[in-house]
């Protein structure tokens, strides 16, 4: 647009301007320069380096093309972030809200432990497991082994279908191949015809699954083999021998007043121990009816260290424990003589007579309301047998059977394998009786005892189907691998205890082309029969079984199936548990007790740990990260030797040994346990693994094969081992290297006795001043209360807060470093006898400090306090200068050194919670008191209207905690449970002295026992 | 002993010095200080490539862990920070005290404080686990509340004392350099060489009125330095003293870390004056045995007011009772890292020691090699304190350790390599003596006294 100079006018601006003016600005306006007048005409002045006429220059509506051209062209090289669309549903699922969690009640059991679940589904996929509070065996619990289940269905080294491996084929290519389930069911159906059909599984607990079984073997003549690579046949056949019925009882500890326990952890992996947890909880409350538990273990358990007496035994002396306590009783109760041989198994035991007898006394006067168990691996030695019978001798003497020992109601009926059938397989097999063989649940090839000749046997049969998800140690030898849904895949019941009905039901589509076991075999039940009718699917077969056995009756099955299905379990033994059953007549012929032995030399004890169980689940990243809960060790399983056994061989943490067992010798590397005989090795079984995958192989020894099968009597204890210090030396990842608590008030523990005195007994308070104003909680304030007494240390609660924080793992490596990155740790302080000492465990997750001492020192105010109470971290502002870590006297926070998130495979990041940020490498994270729980909680009060009720809020530690050691709530609430466990006078802060005022308490353990001078308090 | 002893020696004209002192810039690059340069050169790759390391894979690669969040480059960050101060000591403290001596040591010593710091200033940038984003560290106006900084917390304190220290102490060392620098220009004979001098001399013209600004200017800048070399290290000590652990919550950091300071700068100074003494000889004249006496003298008292620090600390860490405290010094000495505290306690303590006889003070090779040693005890002191302090404090459940990575090693001995790097570009392209400075007391010492400058 030209300017024109308002004071010349020009309709024409090719004309000259006459100016008429008088002033003038130039000489050349006064002269009317002709150059003066191109450059009023022209308002913008081309560049001085342009050097053509003024009519080529760029006017401005060719700059603004041009700038625009070339704005748009460089974009088209600049790339947005990828757009990730978020597609809603079309149809939208009625019951499904993208961001709302969805739970499905279902079932999961491992060999013989059950649970009920409560799973929680995010957009159609299980993130989290939790218990199912209407079943009665876990009540809402859930031990670390079912936490970490979840991970397993997202493992991505499980088959995506079935497999046909022809190792025998010329071409390389063929060796493995991937049929469909019809090409499958195909080729092995014929050779089922054939016969010699062999099922081997382990104990079922579904009846559905029982009765599909029973169709099949009906159908084609096959052979069930029920066998528990770590089972209760023991306790079984003892039953049996005992009282004429072969059945493992449901131990009632609630009932008890003295527990005594013969190498049964019955706090760790012994039978049910989500349940005993509970009950142990309920009759431990400090008060003059607390229950006392006595233990005589060859291994350092959790049950040992959560005693109030425990005397540590080589396995060949459990015999000369139990007669002794026989002979005791039997002179206590007037009846016969006892057994004199073993009167004086006090001294060979090497225990002060006194606390023997008073053990016995104890038994004796609290008879009728005590128990005494036994079993587990550590109890399979040569004497097993009679000290299985003498146990149920005592338990018939002393009153407690139909009490504690409750045959009658909801007993673990199930439990039905036994390494005996195992023993008749391997002879059908070597025998060439068996054409076809199907292993079900059970891994025999790394799982059966040394010595069993399963594998040799396996080798002579001509068609091996294994139900596995992968190639394993079994699978390796199978012909066809047809896997197995995970269970939160499939379909499925559950009889627990007798009369304790549940349900399982799928939560996802299945992840891969598998099938279900059941499935499989009633197509191959239809097949067989060859009529051409097709079979029924499982999940009608399930609901038909249901209407026919357990709701009678066509009226209204569909209803109580969408009850059953809701709820969870049926529970028909509800009245019947709480009664009494009466007490059988214990056999005398039972009780073929051999006179007393020496026992001599080193013994090997293998026990089941608390997280791998038999090793089913090595593969699985969280159980292998955990620490044990006794030993604190992760990655591997050293041989535990006792510290005077250390001392005498000059071995110290991870010395490697050969250990030599029947001729055959291995090398391992060695932990020191306090709590061991010195003539006692531990080491547990279920690692060792050869072909679990990436994360499971190669971690530690195969303790199966130390194990001798004995023609199915299998001795797991006891067994005469040597061991030589090689002088080598491998890292054990241990999580907690030192375990006293060098005079400081960490834990506190109080005798009985003191605490009926003074129910502060044991603390020590400070008196601390501050000078700065406290925060002011007009609303919410959240604090937590853990009660030390309850806690028995099973770490059920770190597993569930991995799940449902997306805690990554790290590898042994970095747990050798220190590195773990679990929020919440169980640490564990030894006191006591030094030979056999208690141990305390305490739970520490972040104190949510009032004057935290992280707050302060953060440079960019990444973390901060709420106006609720909580030390809010904010990963997005941290940049990672760890001075808060630093700076935190409980050492709580973990930092992300490298990018840990990056390294989870697929599809592995299905399980990750949506409402927790997944952490990059350089933050700082630590726990939140579960703030994404607290935050859903709030959100559904203010929809509700009203206020967030006591209880509503559970973290997911205490969720998942056996004994409900855990209590998170609002403090601001005075009837809010949380602030009467604070409020209680056996709570106190950890760490008081140091003025940061956590938000936690502890309440002192209480031990129904003396305990010399607790050393708490000087600092 | 400044009166008595001349600061020049050799009886020097004014051209003399002028000669002398330019003749390495003058003179072009040798072959020996090109091969020296190459070296640190690829000694300051090896530096560099660990540190890109670190950012691009993570903090990991280092031995820190949990519990001990802060390990070698903290400790290697107080370390530099540490040896700048005996520079800044020299040139303002010394120069508002009169001390006519420092002349000869002066600039070297300042720009061993320029490179100290900016080697040290890597470490803090980088030890944390998200580098790209420190400068959240930094109060600009945003529009997120506006979101500031936590003042509070003694690490923004180092953000802004370090970055003050090094701003003055660049000012200062340059403003000073000004005089040399026309010097340089107006004896160039290459177009480059006079175009930088010249840029960088600022139009320095010698008129009375510049010599006389300055001189004001120099005193000021003194004057502002000087609170500094106490200030900068008690903030440093402060990243330790505010917090609350045993054997890191203690009011004696502040002087205490001053002192190390001093003690750690001054071995250093010594280090490289003897060093560059001898890869010039001509210097010997300027920087004389004397200078490196005092030197060595100072360095011996500081050592021993360290000692005493040490021996402070275990008593009252035993006459307060307090079981926390008495335990973290025990595990110094006895614990599983003792090995670092007793290197700490003969490096600093006891190896000083032998400066009490002359001929060990006076002696080139003797003070080179103790001058390291210090260096030495010097690191290990913060690794001591930082390291020790953090492995096990509290709760005995989260007791751990310490190991030394492959990085850990490449970052200590690789920031010498940087530090060299710029030290050697410094004597080749800068005056290593102070041309306007010595001068003026050329003849002191010499019978008939001197002026003072």
């Amino acid at each position: 647009m030209e300017h024109h100079d308002h004071e010349t006018q020009s309709p024409d601006k090719k004309t000259s301007i006459k100016s008429t003016k008088k002033f003038w600005r130039s000489p050349q306006e006064r002269e009317n320069d002709p150059e003066w007048q191109k450059l009023v005409e022209r308002e913008f002045q081309a560049s001085p380096f342009f050097e053509g006429d003024v009519k080529e220059s760029w006017n401005r509506r060719d700059f603004m093309k041009l700038m625009g051209a070339s704005l748009a062209l460089g974009s088209t090289a600049c790339i947005r972030r990828p757009v990730q669309t978020i597609i809603p549903y079309v149809n939208r699922p009625v019951e499904v809200t993208p961001g709302i969690a969805n739970y499905y009640a279902s079932t999961w059991s491992e060999g013989t432990e059950g649970f009920g679940l409560l799973v929680k589904t995010r957009e159609g996929r299980p993130i989290k497991l939790e218990g199912n509070p209407d079943h009665p065996v876990n009540a809402g619990a859930l031990s670390a082994r079912a936490q970490a289940q979840v991970l397993n269905l997202y493992d991505p080294e499980r088959l995506d279908g079935p497999r046909k491996y022809n190792p025998e084929d010329p071409n390389p290519f063929r060796h493995e191949q991937h049929p469909s389930w019809a090409q499958a069911d195909q080729e092995i159906l014929p050779k089922l015809k054939e016969g010699g059909v062999a099922l081997l599984t382990n104990s079922i607990s579904s009846p559905s699954t029982k009765a599909v079984i029973g169709d099949f073997a009906t159908v084609t003549g096959a052979t069930h083999y029920v066998w528990d690579p770590i089972g209760y046949d023991d306790v079984a056949s003892a039953q049996k021998a005992a009282y004429g019925t072969a059945v493992v009882p449901r131990y009632v500890l609630d009932r008890a007043k003295i527990i005594v326990s013969i190498d049964a952890d019955f706090l760790g992996s012994f039978l049910s121990p989500t349940e005993f947890n509970r009950q142990y909880a309920a009759v431990r409350k400090p008060g003059k009816d607390m229950a006392k538990i006595v233990t005589f273990e060859s291994v350092y358990t959790l049950t040992g260290a959560n005693s109030d007496a425990r005397v540590r035994i080589k396995p060949s002396q459990q015999l000369d424990v139990v007669m002794g306590l026989v002979h005791q009783i039997s002179v206590l109760s007037g009846k016969g003589g006892g057994a004199p041989a073993y009167a004086n198994a006090a001294q060979k035991l090497n225990i002060e007579p006194g606390l023997f007898n008073e053990i016995a006394k104890d038994l004796w006067e609290n008879r009728g309301r005590g128990v005494v168990i036994a079993g587990g691996l550590t109890t399979r030695t040569e004497q097993g047998e009679a000290v299985h019978a003498a146990v149920n001798f005592l338990n018939s003497l002393l009153g407690n059977d139909g009490v504690s020992v409750d045959h009658g109601t909801a007993a673990f009926k199930f439990i039905n394998g036994s390494h005996a059938n195992l023993a008749t397989l391997i002879e059908k097999m070597q025998a060439g009786q068996v054409k076809t063989l199907i292993i079900h649940g059970v891994n025999p090839v790394y799982q059966a005892a040394g010595g069993s000749g399963f594998e040799e046997a396996l080798k002579k049969v001509a068609l091996v189907l294994y139900t596995g998800d992968r190639a394993d140690e079994t699978g390796k030898f199978a012909k066809f691998i047809l896997p197995d849904h995970h269970h939160l895949e499939n379909w499925g019941d559950s009889e627990i205890q007798e009369n304790v009905f549940s349900i399982q039901q799928p939560t996802i589509r299945p992840l891969y082309n598998t099938r279900a076991f059941q499935d499989t075999l009633l197509v191959w039940t239809a097949g067989y029969k060859g009529k051409g009718e097709k079979p029924l699917t499982w999940f009608n077969y399930l609901k038909d079984n249901w209407k026919k056995n357990r709701f009678h009756g066509a009226g209204g099955f569909d209803h109580a199936w969408v009850q059953l299905l809701k709820l969870g379990v049926l529970d028909l033994s509800s009245q019947a548990r709480e009664k009494v059953s009466t007490p059988r007549n214990f056999s005398g012929a039972a009780l073929k007790v051999p006179s007393p032995r020496a026992s001599e030399g080193l013994e090997l004890v293998l026990f089941e740990s608390v997280l791998q169980g038999d090793g089913r689940s090595a593969n699985n990243s969280w159980l292998q990260e955990m620490p044990d809960p006794v030993t604190k060790v992760s990655w591997g399983n050293p041989l535990l030797v006792s510290p005077g056994l250390a001392k005498k061989m000059e071995l110290t943490n991870g010395s490697i040994v050969q250990v030599t067992v029947n001729k055959q010798s291995v090398k391992t590397p060695i932990f020191i346990q306090p709590g061991l005989h010195d003539e006692v090795v531990a080491l547990a079984v279920g690692y060792g693994r050869t072909a679990a995958g990436e994360v499971g192989n190669g971690v530690g020894l195969n303790g199966f094969e130390l194990a001798s099968f004995n023609k199915g009597k299998p001795v797991f204890s006891g067994i005469q081992v040597q061991i030589e210090n090689t002088g080598q030396f491998e890292t054990v990842a241990s999580m907690q290297e030192h375990t006293n608590i060098e005079g400081r008030q960490i834990v506190v523990e109080a005798s009985l006795a003191d605490y009926l005195k003074k129910p502060d007994a044991g603390i020590e308070k400070t008196e601390v001043f501050s000078i700065w104003n406290d925060h002011k909680y007009t609303g919410y304030r959240w604090g937590m209360a853990i009660d030390l007494n309850s806690c028995t240390g099973c770490s059920a609660c770190i597993v569930a807060c991995q799940a449902e924080n997306n805690i990554p793992v790290v590898g042994k490596r970095y747990v050798i470093q220190g590195r773990e990155m679990h929020w919440l740790r169980v640490d564990r302080y030894y006191s006591g006898d030094v030979n056999s000492p208690r141990g305390t465990f305490q739970p520490l997750p972040c104190q949510h400090c009032e004057n935290a001492p992280c707050e302060t020192v953060c440079p960019v105010a990444a973390t901060n306090h709420s106006s609720e109470g909580l030390n809010d971290m904010v990963y997005n502002r941290c940049v990672g200068t760890r001075y808060c870590s630093n700076n935190c006297p409980y050492k709580v926070r973990r930092f992300n050194w490298f990018n840990y998130a990056n390294k989870i495979p697929e599809p592995k990041n299905l399980q990750l919670n949506p409402d927790v940020t997944v952490r990059t490498r350089g933050v700082m994270e630590k726990c939140t008191f579960c703030i994404q729980r607290i935050t859903t909680a709030k959100n559904d009060a203010k929809d509700r209207g009203d206020e967030v009720k006591d209880g509503e809020i559970k973290t997911a530690c205490q969720q998942t905690c056996p004994t409900n050691a855990i209590m998170f709530g609002n403090i601001n609430d005075a009837k809010s449970e949380v602030r009467q466990w604070q409020g209680d006078p056996r709570a106190f802060a950890l760490l008081e002295e140091l003025n940061v005022r956590p938000s936690v308490r502890y309440l002192t353990k209480v031990k129904n026992a003396k305990v010399e001078g607790t050393e708490g308090g000087h600092v | 002993m400044i009166g008595r002893a001349p600061l020049v020696l050799g009886r020097k004209t004014f051209a003399d010095i002028t000669n002398d002192i330019c003749a390495p810039v003058e003179g072009g690059t040798k072959r020996g200080w090109l091969s020296l340069f190459a070296l640190t050169l690829v000694w300051a790759g090896i530096f560099f490539s660990v540190v890109g390391a670190i950012v691009c894979i993570g903090t990991g690669l280092m031995g820190i862990s949990h519990p001990v969040g802060w390990g070698t480059m903290i400790v290697t960050f107080v370390f530099w920070i540490g040896i700048g101060h005996a520079g800044t000591l020299i040139s303002a403290i010394l120069f508002l005290f009169r001390q006519k001596w420092r002349t000869g040591i002066a600039r070297a010593a300042e720009a061993m404080t320029i490179f100290a710091v900016m080697t040290a200033g890597i470490f803090p940038a980088l030890h944390t686990g998200r580098p790209w984003l420190d400068l959240w560290l930094f109060p600009y106006p945003n529009q997120r509340g506006p979101l500031w900084i936590n003042f509070r917390s003694p690490l923004l304190w180092d953000v802004f004392a370090v970055s003050t220290y090094f701003t003055i102490s660049l000012v200062f060392w340059y403003i000073g350099m000004v005089p040399d620098l026309a010097t340089l220009r107006d004896r160039a004979k290459d177009k480059v060489s006079k175009t930088i001098y010249g840029m960088l001399s600022l139009g320095w013209r010698g008129n009375n009125r510049a010599w006389s600004h300055y001189e004001s200017t120099y005193l000021i800048l003194a004057g502002l330095s000087t609170p500094l070399v106490l200030s900068v290290h008690s903030i440093v000590s402060f990243d330790f003293a505010v917090s609350l652990l045993p054997g890191w919550h203690t009011t004696i950091f502040p002087p205490y870390f001053v002192a190390g300071a001093i003690f750690s700068g001054f071995a250093m100074v010594v280090t490289l004056l003897t060093l560059v003494r001898t890869a010039y000889p001509q210097f010997q004249d300027y920087i004389t045995l004397d200078h490196l006496e005092v030197m060595n003298k100072i360095i011996m008292t500081t050592g021993l007011m360290v000692g005493y620090a040490y021996a402070s600390e275990f008593f009252i860490a035993w006459y307060s009772g307090n079981g926390y405290e008495r335990y973290t010094f025990i595990n110094r000495a006895f614990g599983p890292m003792s090995w670092s505290y007793w290197i700490m306690v003969s490096c600093n303590v006891l190896i000083p020691q032998l400066f009490w006889i002359k001929s060990v003070r006076r002696g080139i090779i003797p003070m080179f090699i103790i001058s390291i040693f210090v260096n030495i005890g010097m690191w290990f002191e913060r690794f001591v304190i930082t390291v020790t302090s953090l492995h096990r404090d509290f709760l005995p459940g989260s007791w751990g350790m310490f190991h030394f990575t492959w990085a850990d090693l490449g970052l200590i001995f690789g920031s010498f390599g940087m530090f060299l790097m710029l030290f050697m570009l410094f004597i080749r392209f800068l005056p290593a003596v102070s041309i306007a400075e010595i001068k003026p007391v050329m003849n002191v010492g010499k019978e008939g006294g001197g002026h003072h400058a």
